[in-house]
């Protein structure tokens, strides 16, 4: 018995938040895969069904002018982070009201509310990546262009870690905002549906026009994008961009913080 | 918290929280930010104030107040799942709070997923939860229902599998508040019995009651609490004793 209560105490505050944050996202995929049949096959059928819409569209409807070829692949390797980051952040404006008996009964660190957000939709991205993988082996038969791995595949490390670093940042800021105002839930879904147009996912960077391009540099979801297609298209690599989004990241991640710790007293009395 | 103390301990001092009275209340950005010292704002009040009293490990504390006076609000500061507006808790060790048992359990989840769950959140590891899983089972009596999920299970089992869970964790200070008024007579009646048996083993309680039976069972000092403040400080059968004069039937 006394063994047991000391080996808890040596827990370093690391230990302690890694094995909560894990307990709670396994948790958390547990539920979805538990609950429906198709489990897996859900998470990846929202961007397919998106990915074959627009492959059609911008294909054979308007004949395609942006992206390159082809354009399946160049189109799933932006929607499916995207996925991940719709997905984080929309969540996180639901983070402590989803949670909130649990939240009140114990006393892991709050951040963890946010966190296991990120770290659950980041798995669900990286058990989607095989997806591309199979679009791009299936290019190789059926298309005159197929889909050529470079050694920029390297960046997709990166560009995993920019975005977890950028999707915590705004969850931390969303998630205590949310508490004290509602309204900011609808506001941050309309937000989303436009920065879905705005960020390089059916188009790349290199398609704007040359006075835009660094406005939507100014976008850190770009450089992020740039770095995962440089796996099929090495040109799409923007290293101005990558710059950009790693400064826009951390400075988020520091104003999340920031708000976070300011704001989780009235938070955890609020809820 | 430069000084040593003792595991078990609980300092509370010039502890105060503030709550709105309004939910729908004005509230700027500006509110938001400001820090804990910024002055009371009109529509707020102060759920405590001015709170002070310490507890030395093993002792077991009855709190004592009519409803909305502040005991719940005492209880949430000592498991700090919500920090005071002025003043300090301190607690020293970790703290099994039976405050809303049943919140971390998962209505999709199996009834020993929500054991590993719950149990690993208030820090278990997982090797000392699959050495205390069967004694978990045995107590909250379903051991047939372990693979049937949380959302079927009635509303006695459910409070019986989370008390099992959350007393059985390796704590020096257990915090009870009221929720044993669910459940039948005789598991009640094991409830109790298990809380003393924790009290036997040197475990500070905090206990919410309104039944001075309990009460007077289970605790040795109480506290009373009065309008967000702290009244009496003194032997349980004295405190008893005021309240019921005060307010007494």
């Amino acid at each position: 018995m006394t063994s047991a209560a000391l080996s808890r105490r040596e827990w370093s505050p690391f230990t302690r938040y890694r094995r909560s944050l894990w307990l709670l996202t396994t948790r958390d995929l547990k539920v979805r895969y538990s609950t429906s049949f198709l489990g897996y096959f859900w998470s990846i059928l929202d961007p397919l069904v998106m990915a074959g819409i627009y492959w059609f569209v911008f294909t054979v409807v308007f004949g395609r002018g942006v992206g390159h070829e082809p354009y399946i692949v160049f189109l799933l390797a932006g929607l499916l982070p995207w996925m991940w980051f719709t997905g984080a952040v929309s969540d996180c404006t639901r983070a402590f009201t989803r949670e909130a008996k649990l939240i009140r009964s114990t006393t892991i660190p709050r951040t963890i509310w946010v966190t296991r957000l990120v770290l659950s939709k980041g798995i669900e991205f990286v058990a989607s990546i095989p997806v591309i993988a199979i679009f791009a082996i299936g290019t190789l038969i059926w298309s005159k262009t197929p889909a050529v791995l470079h050694w920029e595949v390297l960046w997709t490390i990166p560009a995993i870690l920019l975005q977890a670093v950028l999707i915590t940042g705004i969850g931390l800021i969303v998630a205590p905002l949310v508490v004290f105002f509602r309204d900011l839930e609808r506001a941050v879904k309309l937000i989303l549906r436009f920065a879905f147009y705005a960020s390089p996912i059916i188009y790349g960077l290199g398609d704007l026009p040359e006075q835009l391009r660094w406005v939507a540099a100014l976008n850190p979801l770009a450089g992020i994008f740039g770095m995962y297609r440089a796996a099929f298209f090495p040109q799409e690599l923007d290293l101005f961009a990558i710059l950009i989004s790693t400064g826009v990241s951390l400075a988020l991640l520091g104003i999340g913080l920031a708000v976070f710790s300011r704001t989780i007293r009235t938070v955890l009395k609020e809820i | 918290m430069a000084e040593e103390f003792a595991e078990g301990t609980i300092r509370v001092s010039g502890a105060g929280i503030r709550y709105k009275r309004n939910r729908a209340s004005r509230r700027s950005f500006k509110d938001l930010f400001a820090g804990r010292t910024r002055r009371t704002r009109p529509g707020e009040f102060w759920a405590l104030r001015g709170v002070d009293f310490e507890v030395a490990p093993g002792e077991a504390i009855g709190v004592v107040g009519r409803n909305g006076q502040g005991k719940s609000t005492l209880l949430k500061l000592v498991a700090q799942v919500v920090y005071p507006d002025e003043g300090t808790v301190a607690v020293h060790g970790g703290v099994a709070p039976l405050i809303e048992i049943t919140g971390g359990f998962v209505n999709d989840l199996s009834v020993r997923d929500n054991v590993y769950l719950t149990a690993g959140l208030h820090g278990m590891t997982k090797h000392e939860i699959d050495q205390r899983f069967d004694e978990i089972l045995e107590f909250a009596e379903i051991g047939d229902f372990v693979d049937t999920p949380y959302k079927h299970l009635s509303s006695g089992m459910k409070v019986r599998i989370a008390f099992a869970v959350v007393s059985r964790l390796e704590e020096p200070i257990i915090l009870v508040d009221e929720v044993l008024a669910v459940g039948d007579k005789a598991f009640r009646e094991k409830c109790y019995t298990r809380i003393e048996e924790l009290l036997a083993g040197g475990r500070t309680l905090f206990f919410v009651s309104h039944s001075e039976r309990d009460l007077l069972r289970f605790c040795t000092r109480g506290l009373y609490l009065d309008k967000g403040a702290l009244v009496l400080d003194a032997p349980i059968r004295e405190v008893v004793d005021r309240y019921n004069a005060d307010y007494g039937v």
